[in-house]
C-alpha cells in the first residue's frame, strides 16, 4: 500500500505546475536576482586602477627616485595607476577627452593638473604628497645623518605592524550570504504548500477526493504519511536543488560542513511541511486564505530573520531575542550560517534543537487534528 | 439484508438533517433515495458510510455494525461521491488505478478490473486524459469508475448524474442497471424522479431529513388519492365551467393556469372519456388533450403540499 499511494502521490506532485513554480522556479529566480543585485555590490567595491599621465620631459628623467616610485606603483595586478608618459599636449588631450583623471608634471614642486575633484584625483594627490614627504624626509635625514641612510630606506618600507588579524571562524564575515540563507528557509517554507494540501486530500470535510480515500479500506493516518512521504521527498529534492544552484552556479560559499548543510536542508524541509499542514488544519477556512496565511506568516518570519534587510536580523537579536527563536525562519537561516562562519557546533545545535521543536508542535496540531475519523460535517 | 439503518439521527446545531430514520436495503435492489435538495439523501449516505457523526440511531452493513475502521466492510462497498472526486494531476487510466489499489492489493487483478472499469464506463478512448480535458458527463462517467472498479457488492451513487448530458445520463443509468444486473446491490440518491422511477425497484421519499414513504413505485403510487391527471389545453374556460367539471363524478380536484387546465381524478374509473365528453358538449375550444397516470411528484406533491423540484 506504501509503495502504491507514494509513487501516485509523486505522480500527482510532480504534475502539479502552480505548486512546483512557487516552491522550486520561484527561489531560483529570486536567487539568481539577488545574485545579480549584490554582485554588483561586490563590483562596486573592486579598485580599479587610476588612468593618469606623466608628461615625460627632462625633469621627469631627471628625478630618477620619482620615476620609479611612479612605476612601482603602475606595475602589476594590484597596480594603483594605468600610467601613460606622453606630452604636455597628448596629456591635455586625454585629459579634455576624459580618458585619464588627470596628469603629473615633474617640477619643483611636482604638480598635478586634473579637471575636476573626485575619490580617484584625491588617490593620486595623495599619492605625489606621501612621496614628497617621505623623499622631503629623506633628504633631511642624510643632510644631518648620511650613514643612516640605509636604515631608513629599510624604516620606508618596511611598515611594522602592531596588530595582528587571528580568524575564530571557518569563514569570513558575510552578510550578503545571510540573504541567500534566508532564501532557503523561505523555499522551506513554502512546502507548506505541500503539506496543506496533503492535509486537504485526507480531511473528509475538505475535499471529495479525501471523501473517497477516507470511504476505502485504508487508514486514515497510514494513508496520509505514505502520502506525505512522497510530499517531503519532493520538497526536499527542490530544496537541494536550489542549494546545488547556489553552490555550483552561483559559486556561494556554503562552509566545509556539507553532511550538516543537508540535515539543516531536511530539518528545514519537515518543517516547512508539518507548518503548511498544520496550519490548513486549524484554519478551517477556504484554500486561498490558507495560501494567504502560510505564504503571509513565512515572508513575516523571512522579514525577521533579515531576508529584506539584515541588520533587521541583528536588531531583533539584540533588542528581542525571543523573537529570534520563535521564528523558525530566522533559526534555519542561523543554522546555515552558523556552519558557515563558526568552527564549532553550539550554535547550530541550539537552532536544530529549538527546530525539532517547532515540528514536534506542528505534527502534534496536526495530528489532534486529523486523527478524528468522523465529522461533524462534510 | 445488506444495508440496515435504525432511528439515525443528525442534528446541526437547531437543524434536523435526519430524523429517525429507519430503512434496509436487500441484496440485489436498486434503492432509491428521493427528495429534493437539502432533505438530507446526502447526509444519510455519509453517515451511512461512517464519515459524518450522528447523534444517535445503527448502522449495520452486510449484518456487522459500520465503523470508520471496518475495513473488511468498506472493502465490498463502492462509492460514488455527488462532487466529482479524481486527481486533475492523474490520468484516467490512474485515477481509476489508483482508487482501485486501495480496495485490490493484487498487481494483475487490479490491472483486470481497471481495464473492465474503463470498458464498462466507456472510456476506452480516453485513458490518457485527463480530468480537465473531459467533459462533465466523461467526467462523472470516470468518477464512477474510480467507484466501482474494484467490484463492489454494494454501491453508493449520490447523485450521480447532475450536471450531466442527457447522453452521458442515459449512459450512466443504464450503467447503473447493468451493475445491478452483475450481482451488485446499488443505493441510488438523486432529486430526479424520473431516473429514480426508471432504475429503482425501491424507493425512500426523503423530506426535511424525514422518510415520508418507502415502497416501489407502484405501492408509492397507490398511496395517494390521484389516479390520473389529464391535461387540456383550452382557451375561454370560465369559472362556471370548472365549478361544473369539479361536480363531475371521481374529480379530485380542477385548476385552470396559463391556458391550461389540469384535472385530477381518484381511485376507480377513469375519467378522461367523462371530461372530453364535457368540453364537446360545451364547445369548448381546445388544442391538446392527454392523460397521464400519477408520478412521484404528484407523491411527494400530495405528501408534503409542494412540488418535489421546489
Amino acid at each position: 500500500m506504501f509503495v502504491h499511494i507514494f509513487a501516485y502521490r509523486l505522480k500527482c506532485l510532480m504534475r502539479d505546475w502552480e505548486t512546483i513554480l512557487w516552491t522550486m522556479v520561484f527561489p531560483l529566480v529570486l536567487g539568481t536576482f539577488f545574485y545579480m543585485a549584490f554582485s554588483n555590490l561586490y563590483t562596486n567595491e573592486i579598485f580599479n586602477p587610476i588612468n593618469i599621465a606623466v608628461i615625460n620631459d627632462e625633469q621627469y628623467a631627471k628625478n630618477k627616485s620619482f620615476r620609479e616610485a611612479l612605476e612601482e606603483v603602475s606595475t602589476g595586478d594590484e597596480r594603483l595607476f594605468n600610467l601613460s608618459e606622453t606630452t604636455i599636449d597628448e596629456a591635455n588631450e586625454l585629459l579634455n577627452e576624459n580618458l585619464i583623471d588627470g596628469y603629473i608634471v615633474v617640477e619643483m614642486p611636482i604638480k598635478l593638473v586634473v579637471n575636476n575633484s573626485g575619490i580617484n584625483q584625491s588617490i593620486v594627490k595623495s599619492f605625489i604628497d606621501n612621496y614628497i614627504h617621505a623623499s622631503s624626509a629623506v633628504e633631511t635625514i642624510l643632510s644631518i645623518e648620511p650613514e643612516q641612510i640605509q636604515k631608513i630606506i629599510d624604516d620606508i618600507g618596511n611598515r611594522e605592524t602592531y596588530v595582528s588579524e587571528k580568524k575564530s571562524t571557518g569563514g569570513e564575515p558575510n552578510t550578503i550570504l545571510l540573504y541567500f540563507y534566508t532564501l532557503i528557509a523561505m523555499t522551506c517554507f513554502y512546502g507548506g504548500f505541500f503539506g496543506m494540501r496533503e492535509i486537504n486530500d485526507i480531511q473528509a470535510d475538505i475535499s471529495s477526493v479525501a471523501a473517497r480515500v477516507n470511504a476505502a479500506p485504508v487508514h486514515k493516518i497510514k494513508a496520509f504519511l505514505f502520502s506525505a512521504a512522497a510530499s517531503v521527498l519532493i520538497q526536499l529534492v527542490e530544496v537541494l536543488v536550489l542549494i546545488s544552484y547556489l553552490v555550483f552556479m552561483l559559486k556561494l560559499d556554503f562552509g566545509s560542513k556539507t553532511g550538516f548543510v543537508l540535515l539543516t536542508a531536511f530539518i528545514g524541509t519537515i518543517t516547512g511541511f508539518s507548518f503548511g499542514a498544520f496550519i490548513s488544519a486549524v484554519v478551517k477556512k477556504s484554500e486561498g486564505i490558507k495560501v494567504a496565511v502560510i505564504v503571509g506568516v513565512t515572508m513575516i518570519c523571512c522579514f525577521f530573520a533579515g531576508m529584506m534587510q539584515h541588520e533587521i536580523k541583528y536588531i531583533i537579536s539584540r533588542k528581542a531575542p525571543v523573537l529570534s527563536y520563535v521564528n523558525p525562519l530566522n533559526l534555519l537561516t542561523d543554522s546555515f550560517y552558523s556552519l558557515y562562519y563558526y568552527d564549532t557546533f553550539s550554535r547550530y545545535f541550539k537552532n536544530i534543537i529549538l527546530l525539532t521543536v517547532f515540528i514536534a508542535v506542528f505534527c502534534s496540531g496536526t495530528y489532534l487534528m486529523i486523527r478524528r475519523r468522523k465529522y461533524a460535517s462534510i | 439484508m445488506i444495508v440496515r439503518v435504525k432511528n439515525l439521527v443528525k442534528r446541526y446545531g437547531d437543524l434536523v438533517a435526519l430524523d429517525h430514520l429507519s430503512l434496509t436495503v436487500n441484496e440485489g435492489e436498486i434503492f432509491g433515495l428521493l427528495g429534493p435538495n437539502g432533505s438530507g439523501k446526502t447526509t444519510a449516505i455519509n453517515c451511512i458510510l461512517s464519515l459524518l457523526k450522528y447523534d444517535k440511531g445503527e448502522v449495520e452493513i452486510f449484518g456487522r455494525p459500520m465503523a470508520p475502521d471496518a475495513y473488511d466492510i468498506k472493502r465490498d462497498i463502492g462509492i460514488v461521491m455527488q462532487n466529482v472526486a479524481v486527481y486533475n494531476e492523474l490520468t484516467v487510466y490512474g485515477n481509476i488505478d489508483y482508487f482501485c489499489g486501495l480496495y485490490i492489493k493484487d498487481k494483475n487483478e487490479r490491472k483486470r478490473l481497471v481495464e473492465e472499469a474503463i470498458d464498462f464506463v466507456g472510456l476506452r478512448d480516453f485513458t490518457k486524459f485527463y480530468p480537465k480535458k473531459l467533459s462533465g458527463g466523461l467526467l462523472r462517467r470516470l468518477n464512477i469508475a474510480c467507484g466501482i472498479a474494484h467490484k463492489p457488492k454494494l454501491i453508493i451513487l449520490d447523485e450521480p448524474t447532475v450536471a450531466v448530458d442527457p447522453q452521458s445520463r442515459n449512459r450512466i443509468l443504464e450503467g447503473i442497471m447493468e451493475l445491478n444486473r452483475q450481482g451488485a446491490t446499488v443505493i441510488y440518491t438523486s432529486h430526479y424522479m424520473e431516473e429514480v422511477e426508471r432504475i429503482c425497484t425501491r424507493i425512500m421519499i426523503l423530506d426535511k431529513g424525514r422518510a415520508i414513504a418507502t415502497g416501489t413505485k407502484d405501492e408509492l403510487k397507490a398511496m395517494i388519492t390521484m389516479n390520473e391527471k389529464i391535461t387540456v389545453e383550452s382557451f375561454g374556460i370560465t369559472d362556471e365551467h370548472i365549478s361544473e367539471i369539479r361536480k363531475l363524478p371521481n374529480i379530485i380536484s380542477v385548476e385552470y393556469k396559463d391556458n391550461l387546465l389540469v384535472i385530477k381524478s381518484g381511485k376507480g374509473k377513469n375519467s378522461f372519456e367523462t371530461v372530453l365528453d364535457f368540453i364537446r358538449k360545451n364547445e369548448i375550444r381546445f388544442g391538446k388533450i392527454y392523460s397521464e397516470l400519477p408520478t412521484l411528484n404528484d407523491v411527494f406533491l400530495e405528501i408534503t403540499g409542494k412540488e418535489l423540484r421546489d
